[in-house]
């Protein structure tokens, strides 16, 4: 029995995996403040009491938690310091000096994690080809950590020049701390980024520095209160890039567990797609506040090295600080349930990508709100049932609604209310299908390739109108849509990454030492699997290496040939170049010499496997069938649209659009035009027609 | 203009419009993905515009450095009624130009212009500009004496005529400029971006049942300008004038800028009567860059959040003698003219400050510090363009920001890249404490920035300086920021701008200005200076 568990702002979701009998189990609690393994236990309790399987029985954990990501946002990382090489102290705050918001003057650029009064520089000086120019001065260190201590300092970040082409200095420095410091952290961009450019590794390394202690106590706690609980198995923690790590290499990189919920999700996606027999995916994720959208190509979702944390406007790109760690490459849109409509300046309907968030909320949620947010449109057009919102724990307020979305839109507008909430619902659909489709086309692919899968809260209200816009052929909404994230957790292989910065041209690679350094990466790999207990004939390989033309300043990701590197393989190595790019851009540049950059060698157990023979619901016997209620359609207006009980569908049952299909966590609103089909494990597939 | 209010309501239009903007953004993001020039990808030195038929812009890149604004749609109002009548375009042509007055004022900017034909009927154009790595001539800079020193310059002139290459400029080309393959290379990928958005323009239609662009146009152009006349109509009438003095070449032969703004009603005009002459150094702008650096401040001020597109700009008149330094006439060297858009937002800021003081910030540490390194490393021949700003003015509420691009918007380049192109070591990078303005708010601090050449060849440097004998101007009362200056060691005469070598060993130290503050010094937060003084910002 495998358990995987969520923690996200409001909700801790729990994903339960039965081997012997193939079946899934669900549950949901409430996220508990300041300490969220409460929480935990909370729903540890509930599987026990419900579903009759204790703790102790389970063979492995997995877990994210949105822990990193809100003490990077919400500014309560520990006290950190800041080491670098002399003079360049202030590399950290300057950033790369260019703004994120051409026409807003009044913009303010993200403060450095560590203040000024803690950056210190050492005397030292490496040059980029490694070669020491001055050597450390090691002399410095002793009053250097005393300045550290007197200043309280928890946690410190290391980052000298050129530090990825040799790591002696960053190396000595740390082991000085270690040695009369102990009871600091302390982190080495050697370790954390090993990659080329200055700001960006040092940003990653103060940031590992910042969230450091807080998740090493969080994630000691969690270990020790689950072996108490009798838990023998194994714990493996969810990171950025789908992947699993174990707690030991959580603690030392925490800076990988940023997008720990998204990623699951994504390869809840890759589950569900390989499950349905659905290579190509595109998923669609919508909450309260955000929408995600992530591309599964061939079974596999896209990893990219360029985020982002702890934005100053949350949908900016560039105003946050960023770290190039490998995460799975998904857009994040400011469209959820809660994002707020208005009129703008030239009298224009517009939403988001601010939120109502949940306190006040949206009008609806009766808590002091007046903006009309998307929810509040949702629930005018009889999309949400008012008294089933969260299975009827919340009861919707439509007049409220309706007054907000009349005196702060229909009426500036002059239309009717009904028009401005299908303006809301279409242009929050807009919003989302443009975003995604730019994020499909970046990757030289075709949107109407893809079928689409909806989860998250409103996922499954707003699916349908976006498929419709990308001219999607079918949608399916899984069952399990409220807890995906957890659910990707389950099904996600360990494994190592792997990075260095070798900056050459193909042609004038030195071959034995690029065959060293690889196969060093390649055995670090397996000496990590080998702590969860995978073995290295069980694992896979792969080895990747960003390059471009030389000259050019963004790289693509190759996946080098196997075996031994050398001469030989040069026309290989240019052939896959030449078919990315062309993939990508149209067309290759002829003759143009390439550049290598980074490499990084993935080390991978085996992906679980997971048989689901049936997923688990609180199912029941009665008419999914539960009548009709007035929704509006675009199309059509208002009309009695057909509603059921998505826990009394029946393998194989079969309806034609429009419906409306209720669950607690979520609805799922099915257009005109369009048939449905519910699949033997109760996943909802809606067939669009043109 | 009052069918629009009919023809699109206000939900169908918002949708519209954002998708014109998310197809000249994707064609955009393309282009910084696969050119070569430094400036382009790195510093966003690039517009992608979708057009009418009548050039009117539409939709414009949004990432885009302000001195492209309005400058494709004036190009292609030029090329229909002087080169290329309307009737004449065929499905496939593609045109080019770089003539700095049709254009963007230097030579490396070139216009890539392509019709947009739906169902065989001709509905728009689509043009990109972009930074090329290189045009010939001497070093890009600010040492040219004549414009004819600065590289090749292509008169509008088809490159592709219904798809087909002209063989002949695209020879003339490879045999012109340094690293020809680059600069090709990128001249294609311009024309590639325009593809791409023609291709997603027509999805736009044909999803749509659109069969004309021009409803469309209107509506959004409309709104546009309507939104900047609202914001002018809210600001109080009258002249404002404002002068303002600069470096010119850093040794004692400055220039001097006079501006008259007035507001009247829903209109704005800019004149710069009184500015200095035309600059013996290439510093001189066209007055095409005038305007867009001049609309650029000014669209900051009054309407910043609504998207732009010809309309904006229709109630905005810049004005300037022929021949003076904003308005530079044939054959005035214009390289550099960066350095002279670069400080208009400062003028036209000071002027407008005495209008609407809420809606301005105070002067920024600008220009930005452009330096070209070229020389031989590891057997190879670089150019390598880097790029330093200085602090980032006060505004009304809060401090100016350390060390900011303004009002172009440019990266720098990092140590580490720097040091793999080219044979240096970079000694220094730093704050630069107490170089910011004092006020109530103050300004962004300065840098220190310094790197010595480790190689054993000369480097030949084209400096591009700024503010190392003028300073920001503080304004209501604010203070001025610190001026920068440029050092070498061993400490010999090196120009603040224009070309010389850093020998080996030579150290170059370069010290940025600071930002400019924002209201009385003595109305400052006590609590806010003693952060500043913890953090070291201030002494």
């Amino acid at each position: 029995m495998k358990l995987g568990i969520d923690i996200g702002g409001t909700f801790t979701d729990f994903v339960l995996f039965d081997d012997r009998s193939n079946q899934l189990y669900f549950a949901k609690t409430l996220t508990t403040y300041p300490d969220p393994t409460v929480g935990i236990f909370n729903g540890v309790k509930e599987l026990e009491e419900k579903f009759g399987f204790p703790v102790k029985e389970m063979s492995g954990i997995v877990h994210g938690t949105t822990l990193v990501t809100n003490a990077v946002i919400e500014r309560k990382g520990a006290k950190t310091a800041f080491i670098t090489t002399k003079g360049f102290e202030d590399v950290l705050e300057i950033g790369r000096e260019m703004r994120y918001d051409i026409y807003d003057i009044f913009l303010t650029m993200p403060k450095p994690l560590v203040p000024r009064n803690l950056r210190m520089g050492v005397s030292e000086r490496v040059d980029i080809q490694g070669n020491v120019v001055t050597p450390l001065d090691e002399s410095a260190l002793q009053s250097l950590t005393t300045t550290l201590q007197e200043n309280g300092i928890e946690a410190v970040g290391i980052c000298l020049l050129n530090s990825f082409a040799n790591t002696a200095h960053e190396k000595t420095v740390g082991e000085y701390l270690s040695a009369h410091a102990p009871n600091m952290y302390y982190s080495l961009s050697s370790e954390i980024m090993p990659e080329i450019r200055e700001y960006e590794r040092s940003s990653a390394t103060a940031m590992n520095a910042y969230v450091q202690p807080i998740t090493d106590k969080y994630l000691k706690d969690f270990e020790t209160q689950l072996r108490v609980a009798g838990f023998e198995g194994n714990i493996n923690i969810m990171i950025s890039s789908g992947k699993l790590t174990t707690i030991d290499g959580a603690r030392k990189s925490p800076i990988h567990l940023l997008e720990s919920g998204p990623a699951g999700g994504a390869m809840a996606g890759v589950f569900y797609g390989k499950h349905l027999q659905e290579e190509n995916l595109l998923c669609f994720d919508m909450g309260g506040t955000t929408a995600k959208a992530c591309v599964i190509y061939e079974g596999e979702p896209e990893i990219t090295n360029h985020f982002e944390a702890g934005r100053v406007k949350r949908f900016k790109k560039g105003s946050g600080l960023p770290v190039r760690i490998p995460v799975i490459d998904l857009i994040e849109i400011g469209a959820g349930g809660g994002s707020i409509a208005r009129v703008n300046t030239i009298g224009l309907l517009t939403v988001g990508p601010d939120s109502a968030s949940s306190t006040p909320g949206p009008a609806c949620y009766n808590l002091g709100g007046e903006d009309p947010t998307v929810t509040d449109a949702d629930l005018v057009l009889g999309y949400l049932n008012a008294d089933y919102f969260l299975g009827g724990e919340m009861k919707l307020n439509v007049a409220a609604a309706r007054t907000a979305i009349e005196t702060k839109l229909a009426k500036p507008l002059g239309i009717s209310i009904e028009d401005a909430a299908m303006g809301i619902h279409k242009i929050v659909n807009e919003n989302m299908a443009n975003a995604a489709r730019v994020h499909v086309l970046e990757k030289g692919m075709d949107p109407r390739h893809f079928n689409m899968i909806g989860f998250g809260g409103a996922g499954p209200v707003h699916a349908f109108g976006v498929a419709k816009l990308l001219n999607t052929k079918r949608l399916i909404i899984p069952v399990g849509a409220g807890v995906t994230s957890a659910l990707g957790f389950l099904v996600s292989p360990v494994a190592s990454e792997k990075i260095h910065s070798h900056i050459s041209e193909l042609r004038a690679l030195n071959w034995e030492e690029t065959n060293a350094f690889l196969r060093d990466m390649e055995n670090d790999g397996y000496q990590f699997l080998a702590q969860s207990g995978i073995q290295k004939k069980d694992a896979t390989v792969q080895r990747v290496v960003e390059m471009r033309y030389y000259g050019q300043g963004h790289e693509i990701t190759i996946e080098l040939p196997e075996g031994p590197l050398d001469a030989e393989t040069i026309p290989e190595i240019e052939k896959r170049f030449i078919k990315e790019y062309e993939f990508r851009y149209n067309r290759a540049i002829e003759g143009m010499q390439m550049e290598m950059v980074t490499w990084r060698v993935v080390v991978q157990g085996p992906v679980p496997e997971m048989e689901v023979k049936q997923f688990s619901t609180t199912g029941s016997d009665a008419q999914a069938y539960k009548g009709t209620r007035k929704v509006f359609f675009e199309e059509t207006g208002y009309l009695d649209c057909p509603v059921y009980d998505r826990y009394a569908l029946k393998p194989d049952e079969r309806f034609d659009g429009p419906a409306i299909i209720e669950e607690t966590e979520s609805t799922t609103v099915i257009g005109i035009n369009s048939t449905v089909q519910v699949d033997k494990d109760k996943n909802i597939l809606i067939d669009l027609q043109y | 203009m009052q069918q629009t209010a009919t023809t699109f309501d206000p939900i169908a239009l918002s949708i519209l419009w954002s998708r014109l903007i998310s197809i000249v953004d994707e064609a955009g993001t393309t282009l910084q993905r696969t050119s070569f020039s430094t400036v382009t990808r790195e510093s966003n030195d690039f517009a992608v515009v979708l057009m009418d038929r009548k050039g009117r812009s539409i939709a414009q890149s949004s990432v885009s450095v302000p001195s492209f604004l309005g400058v494709l749609p004036i190009l292609t109002k030029a090329l229909l009624k002087d080169y290329f009548p309307l009737e004449t375009w065929k499905e496939g042509d593609v045109v080019m130009t770089n003539d700095p007055w049709l254009c963007a004022g230097h030579k490396p900017d070139i216009g890539i212009v392509s019709p947009i034909f739906f169902e065989e009927k001709l509905i728009g154009f689509i043009g990109t500009i972009a930074h090329s790595p290189d045009m010939g001539g001497q070093l890009w800079g600010a040492g040219t004496r004549d414009v004819y020193e600065e590289g090749l310059m292509v008169p509008p002139t088809k490159l592709l005529s219904e798809g087909k290459p002209n063989e002949t400029l695209f020879n003339i080309l490879m045999h012109n400029v340094r690293a020809a393959d680059q600069t090709v290379g990128d001249i294609r990928a311009q024309v590639a971006a325009n593809d791409q958005g023609i291709k997603s323009l027509l999805k736009l239609m044909e999803e749509n049942n659109l069969d004309d662009l021009q409803e469309l146009a209107d509506a959004v152009i409309n709104a546009s300008e309507k939104a900047m006349r609202e914001a002018l109509l809210a600001a109080p009438d009258g002249s404002y004038q404002y002068s303002y003095d600069t470096d010119g070449d850093g040794l004692g032969t400055g220039c001097h800028f006079e501006i008259t703004i007035t507001i009247k009603g829903d209109e704005i005009v800019a004149d710069y009567t009184g500015t200095s002459g035309a600059h013996y150094m290439s510093i001189n702008a066209v007055l095409n860059y005038t305007f867009a650096y001049t609309a650029y401040p000014i669209k900051c001020a009054f309407s910043p959040d609504v998207p732009n597109n010809d309309g904006s700009f229709y109630p905005i008149t810049v004005t300037a003698p022929e021949g003076c330094l904003v308005n530079a006439q044939k054959p005035s060297p214009l390289g550099a003219r960066n350095v002279t858009g670069n400080m208009l937002h400062s003028v036209v800021f000071g002027a407008l400050a005495k209008a609407v003081p809420n809606q301005v910030q105070a002067d920024c540490g600008s220009a930005c510090w452009c330096i070209v390194l070229n020389g031989e490393h590891k057997g190879k021949e670089f150019v390598e363009y880097f790029f330093l700003n200085g602090g980032y003015g006060a505004r009304p509420n809060m401090d100016g920001e350390h060390v900011l691009s303004f009002p172009t918007n440019v990266a720098n380049v990092p140590i580490e890249v720097l040091e793999t192109d080219v044979a240096v070591m970079v000694t220094e990078k730093s704050l630069l404490p107490n170089s910011a303005g004092e006020g109530e708010f103050r300004g962004g601090l300065g840098q220190r920035f310094s790197f010595k050449n480790i190689g054993e060849k000369p480097i030949n440097v084209s400096m591009i300086s700024e503010k190392t004998q003028t300073v920001a101007k503080g304004i209501l009362e604010g203070g001025d920021g610190q001026m920068g200056s440029v050092q070498i060691l061993p400490e010999r005469k090196f120009p603040p701008k224009g070309l010389d070598k850093l020998f080996p060993g030579e150290e170059l130290i370069l010290t940025l200005p600071g930002g400019a503050g924002y209201g009385n010094p003595a109305d400052r937060d006590k609590e806010a200076i003693a952060t500043d003084r913890i953090l070291g910002y201030i002494s």
